[in-house]
């Protein structure tokens, strides 16, 4: 039984997570300036739900939090309260707290101190008082008022204060020049979701409620409504606009509207012109008995705006030619609009998985299908199309995994604050290709190796504003975050414009960490590399942000357990770019098929250079254990796979191919093989599922023969040996 | 269910097998199935007793020489050597056995416990427990034989191979 409330529950919290997501985006947009009604109400409607679903499970706090942000989310969207720069930083650190606040619901963390996002929204809701009558002094007593919670918040809550100030100072709340009479009547404007009918939202009984509170109906907008034979009865048609006394109180008019469908349009606001007058007296009741048999509400046009609509509807049907009998009633015909509206449902990951496991067996009987037909049938119509139809199950199949990198980046904004406020750096964001889409896995995979990024980029690679001004740059630091598709690759690049890589001082760190000998010559681009190995930092002072060393060599890592690699670009005094070069799934490598004594192997395609038959001569001995090839004039060192796995190779060097692969950390090697099979796509599956991760490989994969390759890990493969290893040192 | 005195015969079944001229028993419900021997793909960089992998229905499974596991002397592959296909802890792995004899119901109170100098790794042997084993002619040896029931969890192989790595 309480299983059961706890799924309900997962939903529930499934739900804030999108909810958060979508307000986020909704607030980001704000403050790059995008004030649209549109996105206020999104943002409002995510808040509203969660606090609707915390209020049903007896989330308190979260509730009481989540409705104090709504309030002024709803101020906001009347038009109340200007979404000006200073507000929207208040709500998006409310936003902040909300995200701590679901996070304490589920368990996870412990209550968050929001008592300074509380102050900060209800000094702005205070100041929305102010405004209605003498502008001019309410932000005087503001931070006061802002000030008085902080004195028994503890040190780290004063932190947050660093948002609250500017919430409050004068210029954000000039905008509502046109300050309204006190009692103006406010003018309500209501169109109701098309479908509002068939979802209960019966509108007679919303225009009941307002009427209560003295509503008088203006104005019926009948505009919309179809010709007679497209009409559907059970569909909502009107606009009205009300007209309210001004004595009510605005959050009495919304709490009428709180059970509209979510796409019916809501405005109040204030009647400019205060002279309310006889105006709505003559068409007031006219239609009370109206059109109840149709299901929709009375309407309480202006009659001889009604007259005229009949007439246009009589003219209307007598024009349509069929005689009245043959009309395809209306009522049977499905409802258009917003059901078309794209439609998801919530699937376990378990089974997208499954899935493409048996998509993945289907392309292998196929192929093994195919190796047992003899040639002449193999050409029949029947077998490609099998195959093509296969290959387009998988690649739909692929793409059910695939989400907008947009849900990895979405918790970039957050921290970005954090950290703007913990190092007091001034820090823009910029993010370019969120849409693009990646596998899954990979997202949940990337979430940590860009948190290190991003902390390092804002911690280590910006520079303070004194420094960026005395460097004549603009004070406030960038950080640009973007992601694009390259082929079968996904690159992410962090980029700074702080002050680049120090080499100088990444050389002799590496040489006091004993990571690199000190008479080592190392390129640029291999000290850059240092940055990620195990137990390196740089910062004089470890700052809680980023200076425990862990960080990029935690990126490394990950990158490469996803199969990628970490690319850094440096320009001293320009700035740091780091790229994360993923694969666009996990599930799928483009490989060659290799023999190594005989057994295949795949290599991935990806590091792969180019392949030689290498001459007498070519490959020579440099060492009892080590040999290079001469490429061209270049020198690469030659690596055997048979003797680090350790398998019985007599075969000589000229009888095998050399396959030189490009790897991450050491550059171009070879990699003797037997022979090269075939080029083809793999299913990749993993050996740790059943057994255990095996050093130097990447997994494994079944052929069209039923039997099993192993995946190459090249990166592994080639570190095993080398001079200075920096993976090795972590094992 | 719970009287384990009227029908202490029925509480569990095993599969027995044998191996280095002994009788083993492993519990029936980690039993996935009993595939005939095929030589696996061998992996490098794992201990000697890992045999390689192969592909269960598309999933890639470690084979493991049960005999080398044990501290015995390696199982001469033969006509009916096979392989047990078992669930531990949600992992799949196939233990290459001499042969698979019966499956019989013991009871739980049969069970006696290993004395701890029988094995290399005790904790493997969860118990002794003496079967009526079937004769050729159908009938059965009241005699019995003494099964070595196999702990399946102590045989897990990411266990092993922590300590390996």
């Amino acid at each position: 039984m309480s299983d059961e409330l706890d799924e309900i529950q997962a939903i529930f919290f499934e739900e804030c997570a999108e909810g958060l997501v979508t307000a986020e985006q909704g607030l980001s947009a704000m403050q790059a300036g995008d004030v649209s009604a549109e996105v206020i109400a999104g943002v409002f409607r995510a808040v509203h739900s969660i606090k609707g679903g915390a209020g049903a499970f007896g989330h308190a706090d979260l509730t009481a939090f989540a409705h104090k942000f709504e309030n002024v989310l709803d101020e906001v969207r009347g038009g109340k309260i200007p979404p000006s720069p200073g507000v929207v930083k208040v709500m998006l650190s409310a936003f902040d707290i909300l995200t701590d606040h679901v996070e304490s619901a589920k368990g996870l963390a412990p209550r968050p101190a929001d008592e300074a996002a509380l102050a900060a929204l209800e000094q702005v809701l205070a100041n929305k008082g102010a405004d209605d009558g003498a502008p001019a002094p309410a932000p005087a007593p503001a931070p006061v008022a802002v000030e008085a919670p902080a004195a028994p918040a503890a040190a780290e809550e004063a932190d947050e204060f660093g948002f609250v100030p500017m919430a409050v100072s004068l210029d954000d709340f000039d905008a509502p020049a046109e300050a309204p009479a006190a009692d103006a009547a406010w003018i309500v404007t209501f169109k109701p979701s098309r479908a509002a009918l068939a979802n209960a939202g019966e509108p007679l009984l919303i225009i009941r409620e307002l009427e209560t509170l003295g509503a008088e109906i203006v104005a019926v907008d009948t505009e919309t409504v179809p010709p007679l034979r497209d009409l559907d009865p059970e569909d909502a048609y009107f606009t009205w606009t009300l007209r309210v006394p001004g004595e009510v109180a605005e959050g009495d008019i919304n709490d009428c509207f709180d059970f509209v469908a979510p796409d019916s349009l809501v405005e109040v606001r204030r009647d400019e012109a205060p002279a309310p007058a006889a105006a709505p007296v003559a068409e007031a009741p006219a239609a009370d008995t109206g059109a109840d048999e149709f299901g929709f509400v009375p309407v309480s046009a202006p009659i001889e705006d009604f007259a005229a609509e009949m007439q246009r509807v009589v003219e209307t049907i007598a024009a349509a030619s069929p005689p009245i009998g043959s009309v395809e009633t209306p009522s049977i015909a499905p409802k258009a609009g917003g059901d078309a509206a794209q439609q998801t449902i919530r699937v376990d990951l378990g089974k997208l998985d499954l899935l493409l496991n048996l998509v993945g067996e289907l392309v292998i009987r196929n192929s093994i299908l195919a190796d047992r037909l003899s040639p002449a049938d193999r050409q029949r119509v029947e077998l490609p199309e099998l195959a093509r139809l296969t290959r387009q199950i998988q690649d739909n199949v692929m793409s059910l995994r695939a989400q907008p990198i947009k849900q990895a980046f979405s918790r970039v904004p957050r921290m970005l604050r954090d950290l703007s406020v913990e190092t007091g750096k001034t820090i823009n964001l910029e993010t370019y290709g969120e849409t693009t889409e990646v596998d899954k896995g990979v997202i949940e995979k990337i979430g940590d190796p860009l948190t290190h990024m991003i902390r390092n980029a804002a911690d280590h690679g910006l520079e303070s504003a004194e420094e960026r001004i005395a460097a004549g740059k603009d004070p406030a630091g960038t950080i640009k975050l973007s992601a694009e598709q390259r082929g079968a690759r996904i690159f992410v690049r962090v980029q700074d414009n702080g002050r680049g890589i120090n080499r100088e001082r990444v050389k002799a760190k590496a040489i006091e960490k004993g990571i690199i000998s000190p008479d080592a010559v190392l390129s640029n681009e291999e000290i850059d590399q240092l940055i990620c190995a195990p137990g390196f930092s740089t910062a004089e002072t470890i700052s809680n942000i980023s200076g425990r060393g862990v960080g990029m060599d935690v990126v490394r890592s990950n990158v490469e357990a996803l199969g990628g690699r970490v690319e850094i670009h440096s320009v001293p005094g320009e700035g740091t770019t780091f790229t994360m070069i993923l694969p666009l799934t996990l599930a799928i490598l483009d490989g060659m098929i290799v023999r190594l004594a005989g057994q295949r192997f795949v290599l991935p395609l990806a590091h792969v250079l180019e392949t030689v038959q290498p001459e007498p001569g070519q490959v020579k001995r440099t060492s009892p254990d080590s040999e290079v090839i001469d490429m061209r004039g270049e020198y690469v060192p030659v690596k055997r796979a048979t003797e680090i796995f350790g398998l019985n190779d007599d075969r000589a060097v000229e009888d095998s191919l050399v396959v030189i692969v490009e790897s991450e950390a050491h550059g171009k090697v070879g990699l003797v093989v037997d022979t090269i099979d075939d080029r083809r796509e793999v299913v990749i599956k993993s050996l740790d599922q059943n057994l255990h991760p095996i050093r130097g490989l990447g997994g494994a994969t079944i052929l069209g023969d039923g039997s099993i390759a192993l995946i190459l890990d090249i990166e592994a493969l080639v570190a095993s040996t080398n001079r200075y290893t920096p993976k090795g040192m972590a094992a | 269910m719970t009287d384990t005195n009227d029908n202490a015969g029925t509480d569990r079944k095993i599969v027995t097998f044998s191996l280095a001229q002994q009788t083993f028993g492993i519990d029936m419900r980690a039993l996935i199935e009993i595939r005939e021997w095929d030589e696996p793909t061998p992996l490098p960089n794992v201990p000697g007793f890992i045999k390689g992998v192969t592909n269960l229905r598309g999933n890639v499974i470690p084979v493991v020489g049960l005999a080398e596991r044990l501290g015995w002397e390696p199982s001469a592959i033969h006509a009916r050597s096979c392989v047990l296909v078992v669930n531990i802890a949600g992992k799949q792995a196939g233990f290459l056995v001499d042969e698979v004899n019966d499956i019989v119901a013991i009871g739980e109170t049969e069970i006696q416990p290993a004395p701890e100098v029988e094995t290399i790794e005790p904790s493997v042997i969860a118990g002794l427990v003496r079967i009526a084993t079937r004769q050729k002619d159908g009938t059965r040896d009241e005699k019995g034989t003494m099964v070595l029931l196999l702990d399946l969890d102590a045989l897990s192989l990411t266990k092993h191979l922590d300590l390996a790595a």
